[in-house]
């Protein structure tokens, strides 16, 4: 089933939560929507659920406008960012519960509803937990009976608002990558919202990234950390130094390199974001291109992170610890750099 | 009328149902709260302006409004003296048995006024038990002032430590603790550090209570003897009024009551509005 | 090994002064005001032996008047249980025009003097007071009947079960019902099995609270009853008319009966709100 925003505008009050957002959702994908706090992502998640109205603009699953459709006959799986279980209602219960509120003619018998909820916590793997209250679980436990509960319903699509957001960190990477095997399993079309990169870059088969309402990259990983679409993309993800630099003729002038930029018309100001690990350092040899102090050297595993000074920017690079150790450079020292690649951006 | 505050729909009723609960909501308000307002207004002007304000200067009413303010001169005081000293023991430091006392505080909500009077008439009436010490030294408690202010007391002991008690154990010690180490003692302590952080709390506290101690009338009925100019309080005098058949001058009297009710009520909820994070937290 | 078990200190060490004679105080005046004329109440009641006990109690109007003051109060309590949850549901989930006023005036009850609520109450619905003229015609009589004093108790338990339910209800999550919503279940059935199961214990405190204060209450009844023994006469009243005639045994015994029977009735349905609210402390 795919899922088809278009034009949907969104506002509280004066506020403007979403300005006419338009995305499609694939069949079968994972979707992240990606954004820091206030950028609109639980407004979109939200609107799509049914659970808030848009101002203008629809919905379609599966090409159907669910607009006008009330939330229950939507068949929406919905993971809340807290879980939202029944507390009065054992796991059981809270999975069943679904099943059990539909239309005489429509409910499973008892039989069917056991086996069926059996099969669920099976699949989430809390079968021994059937009988036990929300408040007897941990936090991830939580989570997957909150999973189990939107799945018995057999949704159409499943949405899920920051399904890890109140994990801590070794519990979130464990149910990420148990969540990535389950959908492979149910291959449910789904779409969560997450403001954490590294949880979108692992789990999402594409990434939608939002900003103040807006869309504005729609990529899958790869693309969107090697080919960012926007200034906002390009500093959200992951880390990048910005300079600023001049474009002429389709050439970026940026601290003494000449790079190939995709700016064809534009000649002017323009601001050139840098992986650190698009910098390279070699000693220093009195005829370089560019030179920058190094300021400090980080050890991070494998790699260091060495801060430079370079003119009045300041430049993060990312290197080999051996690399480092056979250049022989230290703190105080004079290195030469290179830059091979570089986003740029026109001045705002 | 609209839904809840982000308008959302799964959460908003049928059309007929919010209508039924605006209704029966507002309607159950309009017959058990606004109506009796609204008859005690009515029936204290019924024969006019003049009328009212003449029944308000009969000498009996006028020594009623001077019983009552008297009654809650001392009650009140003596209330919110033991609501703090509750409050500092309880809030500030914990101790064995701390449960069961408190819940002991709030057990005058849970008797009848009628009993909290009566067990004054039985411990210091005429046959009670030191009622023939009392007469042999001449001392009056019940049928006289004190024991209206005993049986005051008794119903209204609750309120300022029910306010209190919660507040400042929720704000815990870490003030004090800094303020001792600091080498204040510890009136100086109690005046400068805790003081400030309750006496909104305290105030609310005393509003109540105040309230309720003017409008006492089951509790100060059984130990006054309802002698007119002398033992009777505001609802008592409304009481005698209304068995004579003075409807005039039983409202009107009750108009006094129903006015300190509605300040009372103002200025409740203005402090819950303006120093909501200043209450316990059980207030908005 | 010796197992030395340390007896718990009677109470954790503090820097901060006055522990001593602020907790003094409190017991003292306690003591005095409430713990000891309490004591005294079921001592005299005590001076009696069992028989002459139930021979006060076993009186045709004695029982009538404990008849009619339970009943009265758990009909009164009821009522606003339900009529509680309307309005503690209209002032949070709804926004309209005066609503700050009409939250302020469901806390009247217990600011206005219960003798000033009787004598309005009694006028307003008396045959020819503005609600009872509505019921006069159909030869139902409000005031100075057993309908009159409900009423008057209605009004005195009213703020109970809405200030018990709102704040439970401000702080229930309402993502709990849009999940049901996205699971299928129409508002109804939400309510049902969702919402009413996180309210139904604070209703329950708000009814008990309701329900002990109606069984106590004399001043707004009084006015509204007409007090014929047998049929309108509540308990309290006859403490009172017991203590008028100086009969101080009778009046014990009959207040120790009400208290004994309120106070288990408050524990019974305290044990019943800890088996409804078993599962919502945590989590």
């Amino acid at each position: 089933m795919t899922i088809e925003v278009r034009n949907v505008s969104k506002s509280f009050g004066a506020y403007h939560a979403l300005k006419n957002v338009s995305l499609t959702v694939e069949d079968g994908e994972l979707m992240a929507l990606l954004g820091p706090s206030g950028s609109g992502k639980t407004t979109l998640l939200r609107i799509i659920a049914g659970l808030d109205q848009p101002d203008s603009g629809e919905v379609l699953i599966h090409g159907q406008d669910l607009s006008k459709q009330a939330v229950r006959d939507r068949r929406v799986g919905f993971v809340f960012q807290h879980y939202s279980l029944f507390k009065n209602m054992s796991v059981f219960e809270n999975v069943a519960f679904g099943l059990r509120v539909r239309p005489r003619h429509q409910r499973p018998s008892d039989v069917e509803i056991k086996r069926r909820v059996d099969e669920l916590l099976g699949l989430v793997q809390l079968d021994p937990f059937a009988s036990r209250y929300p408040a007897q679980l941990s936090g991830g436990q939580r989570q997957r009976v909150a999973l189990a509960r939107a799945l018995a319903i057999e949704p159409k699509v499943l949405l899920l608002d920051e399904p890890f957001g109140a994990l801590d960190a070794r519990v979130r990477k464990e149910l990420r990558r148990w969540m990535r095997k389950l959908h492979k399993e149910i291959n449910v079309t789904s779409v969560f919202v997450t403001h954490d990169q590294e949880e979108a870059l692992e789990l999402a088969d594409r990434i939608a990234i939002m900003n103040a309402g807006q869309i504005e990259q729609v990529a899958t990983p790869s693309e969107a950390y090697d080919r960012p679409a926007t200034q906002f993309v390009s500093e959200f993800l992951g880390f990048a130094n910005r300079l600023a630099c001049q474009v002429e003729n389709g050439v970026a002038r940026v601290g003494g390199f000449a790079l190939p930029v995709e700016l064809e018309n534009y000649a002017g100001d323009a601001v050139a974001y840098i992986r650190p690990h698009e910098i390279g350092l070699a000693r220093a040899n009195g005829h370089d291109i560019a030179k920058a102090t190094i300021d400090s050297i980080v050890a991070l595993g494998p790699s260091a992170r060495v801060d430079l000074a370079f003119g009045d920017d300041r430049l993060e690079a990312l290197i080999d610890r051996e690399r480092l150790a056979e250049l022989g450079l230290s703190v105080g020292d004079d290195c030469a750099i290179t830059i091979t690649r570089a986003h740029v951006f026109k001045s705002a | 009328m609209s839904g809840d505050r982000r308008d959302r729909p799964a959460l908003r009723e049928p059309r007929w149902a919010r209508w039924a609960i605006f209704v029966g909501g507002i309607g159950f308000l309009v017959v058990f709260v606004v109506l009796p307002l609204a008859t005690v207004a009515v029936e204290a002007l019924r024969k006019g302006f003049d009328v009212y304000r003449h029944s308000l200067s009969d000498p009996d009413t006028v020594s009623a409004i001077h019983m009552t303010l008297a009654v809650a001169a001392i009650a009140v005081p003596l209330n919110c003296v033991f609501g703090v000293a509750a409050a500092w023991a309880f809030g500030k430091f914990d101790f064995r048995g701390k449960t069961i006392l408190v819940s002991l505080i709030d057990l005058p909500f849970s008797v009848s006024p009628v009993i909290a009077g009566m067990v004054f008439l039985l411990m210091f009436g005429l046959q009670g038990w030191f009622g023939s010490w009392l007469r042999d030294h001449h001392i009056k408690i019940v049928f006289a002032l004190p024991g209206l202010v005993l049986a005051t007391i008794f119903v209204t002991l609750p309120f300022v430590a029910r306010e209190l008690i919660p507040l400042m154990q929720e704000q815990g010690t870490d003030e004090e603790e800094a303020a001792r180490m600091l080498g204040a003692g510890g009136f100086r302590i109690f005046w400068s550090i805790t003081l400030p952080n309750i006496k909104w709390a305290l105030l609310y506290g005393v509003l109540l209570c105040n309230a309720r101690a003017m409008g006492e009338f089951g509790a100060v009925s059984v130990v006054s003897g309802h002698i007119r100019g002398l033992t009777n309080t505001l609802p008592l005098q409304v009481d005698i009024l209304y068995n004579e058949y003075n409807m005039v001058g039983a409202f009107a009297t009750a108009s006094l009551l129903a006015g300190l009710a509605l300040i009372t009520l103002a200025a409740k909820s203005f402090l819950e509005w303006r120093y909501a994070d200043q209450l316990a937290l059980t207030r908005r | 090994m010796t197992a030395a078990i340390a007896r718990k200190p009677f109470r954790r060490w503090s820097v901060l002064p006055g522990f001593a004679p602020a907790l003094g105080f409190t017991l003292t005046y306690l003591s005095l005001i409430v713990i000891i004329p309490l004591i005294a109440l079921f001592l005299k009641a005590s001076q009696l032996d069992m028989a002459s006990i139930w021979r006060i109690l076993d009186n045709p109007r004695v029982f009538a008047a404990f008849r009619l003051t339970f009943v009265a109060s758990a009909v009164a309590a009821g009522i606003n249980a339900v009529f509680g949850l309307v309005i503690a549901w209209l002032l949070v989930r709804y926004r309209f025009w005066g609503r700050r006023i009409v939250d302020a005036l469901v806390d009247l009850p217990f600011a206005l003097p219960t003798a000033v609520a009787g004598v309005s109450l009694s006028a307003l619905m008396a045959r020819n007071g503005w609600v009872g003229a509505l019921f006069a015609p159909f030869g139902i009589d409000i005031a100075y009947a057993p309908p009159g004093i409900v009423i008057a108790l209605i009004f005195v338990g009213l703020p109970f079960v809405v200030r018990t339910v709102q704040p439970v209800l401000q702080d229930f999550e309402p993502e709990l019902e849009e999940a049901a919503a996205t699971l299928g279940a129409d508002r109804w059935v939400t309510f049902l099995r969702i919402t009413f199961p996180a309210l139904a214990p604070a209703m329950l405190t708000g009814f008990a609270l309701a329900f002990a204060r109606a069984i106590g209450e004399y001043g707004s009844v009084i006015f509204i009853a007409g007090n014929r023994p047998g049929l309108t006469e509540i308990v309290p009243l006859l403490i009172v008319i017991k203590l008028e005639e100086f009969d101080y045994r009778g009046a014990s015994v009959i207040a120790v009966a009400s208290l004994i029977i309120s106070f288990s009735l408050l524990i019974l349905i305290n044990l019943l709100q800890r088996r409804l609210g078993e599962h919502h402390e945590r989590g």
